[in-house]
């Protein structure tokens, strides 16, 4: 920045030269000189006006361009309680939300939650982690959150609408290949590892969130749950180096292929979504 | 197996249990999906006929996606064991409820049967059917003197409805 400031300096300097050599050349052409009126002399010289600050309107980022994302806990699950309940905590949802800004977040996703804690110094305590579930709809809603501190295996799950809850921030948008990453627990702990001061990795709020195709590599058995069932449909995990195919062959025993077709099981929530989506929005807005 | 609360209540479950688990379940109900098709009026027990109605009306609904929507070929491919239903199906069937948008089906309850189980039995049908209606429609009898004396009076309205027209078109 210094270096600059001297060349330009110096240029104005010779500019300045060269402009006093041209009106010594040409005081004949005083008129075509632009020179302040002689009568100002007596004034101040004119108040030196900073040119106004350009306003930088970002127009490569349009309201439809950016990615539109409904939290999972405003869908209501399929029950015969009554709507009116569901939209009385949704107000209650937005207004917590205007207060603390809930980011968008996947389960795969690193993040730093700062929670009020009476008995820490500074009253406020942080943990990184990564985000292993999300469950949970309206109010209650929680995350659970998995790093590995010291060799030892921690897991918090926090409340998203819990007053303790200071600040929440996405370190790293990803998506994994599963909804739900609790066979981390009997992955190789580097799986489970982040770095506290991890700093945060730039996402575009439009496109597609990545996602992480990554084959976590397990620990020997026996697992806490036996992932290779078809009941958890795990797609994230190397099976091949700790299962043998005969043992595989053998989980597909449990598997239920009429399940897909069984239409009762079905809740399509696009038409729901949308709709709330707006509403949603809508209040936010206001 | 973990023994939990949620096995033993069953708040809010809304499938049967029917048959020898739940492959067994779909199995039969497919069976009588199937039937019900074919002959678009078939007699059970009240449970299987309640069960089937839920999802005969959804595999109408699927058929009327079209059969060139994939999921909708896989789903009717599923439940109809016999697969020369399929095109009847969606040629005959989507089309037939293409202006209803549910109920395209009608449960009426027939006498115990008379084995020794005597089970609550039921007929299921698609309404639309060729066959004769379940409940039979009474028809009043037009030759009691009240009917004649009705009749007269809407035809002298008729006529005058008609000719006040004629006047007020020329």
């Amino acid at each position: 920045m210094a270096a600059c400031v001297s060349v330009l300096d110096k240029c104005m300097f010779s500019l300045r030269l060269l402009r006093n050599l041209q009106l010594q050349n040409e005081r004949l052409l005083s008129t075509s000189v632009c020179r302040p009126a002689p009568g100002n002399n007596s004034e101040q010289p004119p108040k030196f006006t900073p040119p106004s600050k350009p306003v930088i309107i970002d127009k490569t980022q349009t309201a439809a361009s950016l990615r539109q994302f409904l939290s999972p806990e405003f869908i209501p699950p399929r029950q015969r309680t009554d709507p009116f309940k569901f939209s009385i905590e949704r107000k209650d949802m937005i207004r917590r939300r205007k207060v603390l800004n809930i980011p968008e977040f996947y389960v795969g996703s690193i993040l730093a939650v700062t929670m009020a804690d009476p008995n820490a110094n500074g009253k406020t305590n942080r943990f990184v982690g990564i985000c292993i579930q999300r469950g949970g709809k309206g109010l209650g809603a929680t995350f659970v959150l998995r790093n590995i501190i010291d060799n030892q295996g921690v897991e918090i799950c926090y409340e998203l609408y819990s007053p303790r809850i200071q600040k929440i921030e996405v370190l790293k948008l990803e998506k994994r290949l599963d909804d739900n990453l609790m066979y981390l627990r009997d992955a190789l702990p580097e799986y489970s590892t982040v770095d506290p001061d991890m700093k945060p990795v730039p996402f575009s709020p439009t496109g597609e969130v990545p996602v992480n195709k990554m084959k976590v590599k397990m620990r020997p058995k026996p697992w806490s749950k036996r992932w290779e069932r078809p009941k958890f449909n795990i797609q994230g995990i190397r099976f091949d180096l700790s299962l043998t195919p005969e043992q595989m062959e053998h989980a597909q025993k449990w598997a239920q292929p009429w399940q897909e077709y069984d239409m009762l099981k079905e809740y399509d929530t696009s038409k729901l979504e949308e709709q709330l989506l707006s509403e949603v929005q809508q209040e936010m807005s206001k | 197996m973990r023994l939990t609360l949620q096995m033993l209540i069953s708040h809010g479950r809304v499938a049967r249990k029917m048959g020898m688990g739940p492959q067994s379940r779909i199995n039969m109900l497919r069976n009588i999906l199937t039937g019900l098709v074919r002959h678009e009026r078939i007699e059970t027990t009240l449970a299987r006929a309640d069960e089937v109605r839920f999802y005969a009306e959804k595999l109408v609904d699927y058929a009327k996606k079209g059969d060139t929507d994939e999921k909708a070929m896989k789903m009717a491919s599923f439940w109809l064991t016999e697969k020369d239903l399929i095109p009847k199906l969606f040629k005959v069937l989507a089309p037939r409820f293409e202006t209803q948008s549910k109920d395209y089906t009608r449960i009426a309850r027939l006498p115990n049967r008379q084995n020794l189980d005597r089970a609550k039995m039921a007929v299921l049908e698609y309404k639309g059917n060729p066959f004769p209606p379940l409940y039979p429609v009474k028809k009043e009898n037009e030759l009691t003197l009240i009917n004649q004396l009705l009749k007269g009076y809407r035809e002298e309205r008729a006529q005058q409805l008609a000719a006040k027209n004629l006047l007020t078109l020329s």
